[in-house]
């Protein structure tokens, strides 16, 4: 589990990060999205507690932070982090990074000669595994720092920007394999202004700008701008008020003979909407419920908070 | 500390030395050094000094007195006073060689990490930040003293070859020298490189790093070597005794580098 409390965190008296709470539950992968400089990896490096916070307190993977040196190494052993660039040695083969890397996770040389195979196989690396570094191409570095991010089999995964700079082909053999770690249950939490890549990996999205402006998931955020249009039979302009009348209804427009009414549930509104336009003597040609898509929600968002 | 960490940073280093073209001439000027001119000096020099020489020459006639006056070489022909008075003066070589070696890795080694991104990954993991002083202590070290006392080993071997076919006596090393080359050399060199290993901390680039490691920390840690080093080739008490000063030393640079080294610094104060 990963639960971030009023996480606030400020540099030179510049706050980077402010109040920031949210949970993401073991086994879920939850994704924060925001520009750059909205204080994604801040939060990130807090939550690794490679960054103390300058208030606020977290939780992950039942490590109170902030902790002491020990409980904060203690925590780092559980957490995998996949950081924006690969680094790793460019003069060392992939298989020898590994290696270098597994030794500071203090796996035991059986078993993490055993991982590195078993890894560099599972993300068609084995075949380069004594190529020097320097000369993988961006996809496959980007692979081998997942593997780095994931050998160790950490409780928790922090994955910052793990698209970035990478073309459609490796980036999607990148989503691919994230997809493919929360489908065996980790707790994931993505770092990413890819709001497609959020939109098909997350359980919880987040929309960080300093401050949480949303948080949940992705049906309840775009449940949040949600509506249902109505095509009648007849100009809409004398209905209104009886659209109005029902619970749980927002604002009514329309334009031509198309009614649209916004509503938080319209699966809850739509039967009583229905009913009461028929009641005031409308004709009803189609019924269709309205989501707002996550790009609107946080462009939505990001306005707001600005 | 555990010491397969300690190796790993070692080996670690050496495969990027191995791999590091540009840090091989420093590598093999140095043996070379270390084996020819003892041989060069031994060979020559007792042909130069004589006593028609000695009486015009002043240098020559200082290096004649010098030998003469000297206890330690009492007894002795011109010759092999020469030639003993050559292998134990440089000594002193193999002293300033792994300081040499060490602080260029050391002033290099944190702020390298952070050029090739490797440092927030590497400060990810469960490693402490004694750990890793440790570690990087032990990778500018491991190198820097195995390749000294290979040309230690290689050099004094030639010199006892040389002098043992030259004036009919094999010369080794001292006991001074011995003491030199396994404490008092490796505790300077530490020195440099908890110095270097500060300084890179504090950098963020690495030519600033390299640079005011070769300025500052080499040279200070050169006057202690000119201070302690002649008296320690000499004696070994003495070398020890340096030796055990150095080291106090070497306890409080740690601290120094270790209260320089803060991951939060390191990984915000660096774009």
């Amino acid at each position: 589990m990963i639960e971030a409390r009023s996480l606030s965190r400020s540099f030179e008296g510049r706050m980077a990060v402010e109040g920031v709470s949210f949970m993401v539950p073991a086994g879920r992968l939850g994704a924060l999205l925001g520009p750059n400089g909205a204080g994604k990896t801040t939060t990130m490096r807090m939550l690794l507690g490679l960054l103390p916070p300058s208030g606020g307190a977290a939780e992950v993977a039942g490590v109170r932070l902030p902790a002491s040196r020990d409980r904060a190494a203690s925590l780092r052993a559980r957490a995998g982090l996949l950081t924006e660039t690969p680094g790793f040695y460019d003069r060392l083969t992939g298989a020898e990074n590994l290696d270098f890397f597994g030794r500071l996770y203090r796996l035991p040389d059986p078993l993490r000669t055993q991982r590195i195979e078993s890894w560099l196989k599972r993300l068609g690396l084995w075949e380069a595994r004594d190529r020097s570094f320097g000369g993988y191409s961006k996809g496959m570095k980007q692979r081998l720092a997942l593997i780095r991010a994931v050998f160790h089999e950490p409780e928790v995964i922090f994955l910052d920007e793990p698209t970035a700079g990478l073309d459609p082909a490796a980036a999607r053999e990148v989503r691919d394999l994230i997809a493919a770690l929360r489908r065996e249950g980790r707790t994931i939490l993505l770092c990413t202004h890819h709001l497609g890549e959020a939109q098909a990996l997350a359980d919880l999205i987040g929309i960080l700008q300093r401050r949480l402006l949303a948080f949940g998931p992705l049906d309840t955020l775009t449940g949040a701008g949600a509506a249902v249009e109505i095509r009648l039979d007849r100009d809409p302009g004398a209905f209104l008020a009886a659209s109005g009348a029902v619970p749980g209804v927002g604002a009514v427009t329309y334009d031509g003979f198309l009614l649209r009414v916004e509503t938080q549930d319209p699966a809850a509104a739509t039967p009583a909407l229905v009913a009461a336009l028929v009641a005031a003597g409308a004709g009803i040609l189609e019924v269709r419920p309205v989501r707002a898509s996550l790009e609107e929600i946080y462009l939505r968002a990001v306005e707001s908070g600005e | 500390m555990s010491w397969p960490l300690l190796l790993l940073f070692c080996r670690k280093e050496l495969r990027d030395l191995r791999s590091n073209r540009q840090v091989w001439p420093v590598y093999l000027i140095l043996p070379v050094v270390a084996v020819l001119l003892p041989v060069i000096l031994i060979l020559v020099i007792p042909v130069m000094v004589d006593p028609v020489r000695a009486a015009t020459d002043a240098s020559v006639r200082m290096l004649v007195e010098t030998v003469e006056r000297d206890p330690s070489l009492a007894g002795a022909t011109l010759a092999e006073q020469i030639a003993r008075l050559v292998v134990r003066e440089f000594g002193l070589w193999y002293l300033l060689m792994p300081v040499v070696l060490a602080s260029g890795p050391a002033g290099l080694s944190i702020v390298r990490e952070k050029e090739q991104r490797t440092l927030e990954p590497i400060l990810a993991t469960p490693l402490g930040d004694r750990e890793l002083v440790w570690s990087k202590l032990a990778a500018a070290l491991g190198p820097a003293l195995l390749w000294t006392w290979t040309a230690a080993v290689a050099g004094y071997a030639v010199a006892a070859l040389v002098t043992g076919v030259r004036i009919g006596i094999p010369i080794g090393p001292t006991a001074g020298n011995l003491v030199g080359l396994v404490f008092l050399g490796p505790a300077l060199a530490a020195a440099a490189a908890l110095g270097g290993i500060g300084v890179s901390a504090r950098f963020t680039d690495s030519q600033s790093a390299n640079l005011f490691t070769g300025l500052v920390v080499v040279p200070l840690t050169l006057i202690v070597l000119g201070l302690v080093g002649r008296p320690a080739m000499a004696s070994a008490g003495t070398g020890f005794g340096a030796g055990v000063v150095v080291l106090g030393g070497c306890a409080l640079l740690f601290r120094r580098a270790l209260s320089w080294l803060r991951r939060e610094e390191l990984l915000t104060r660096w774009r």
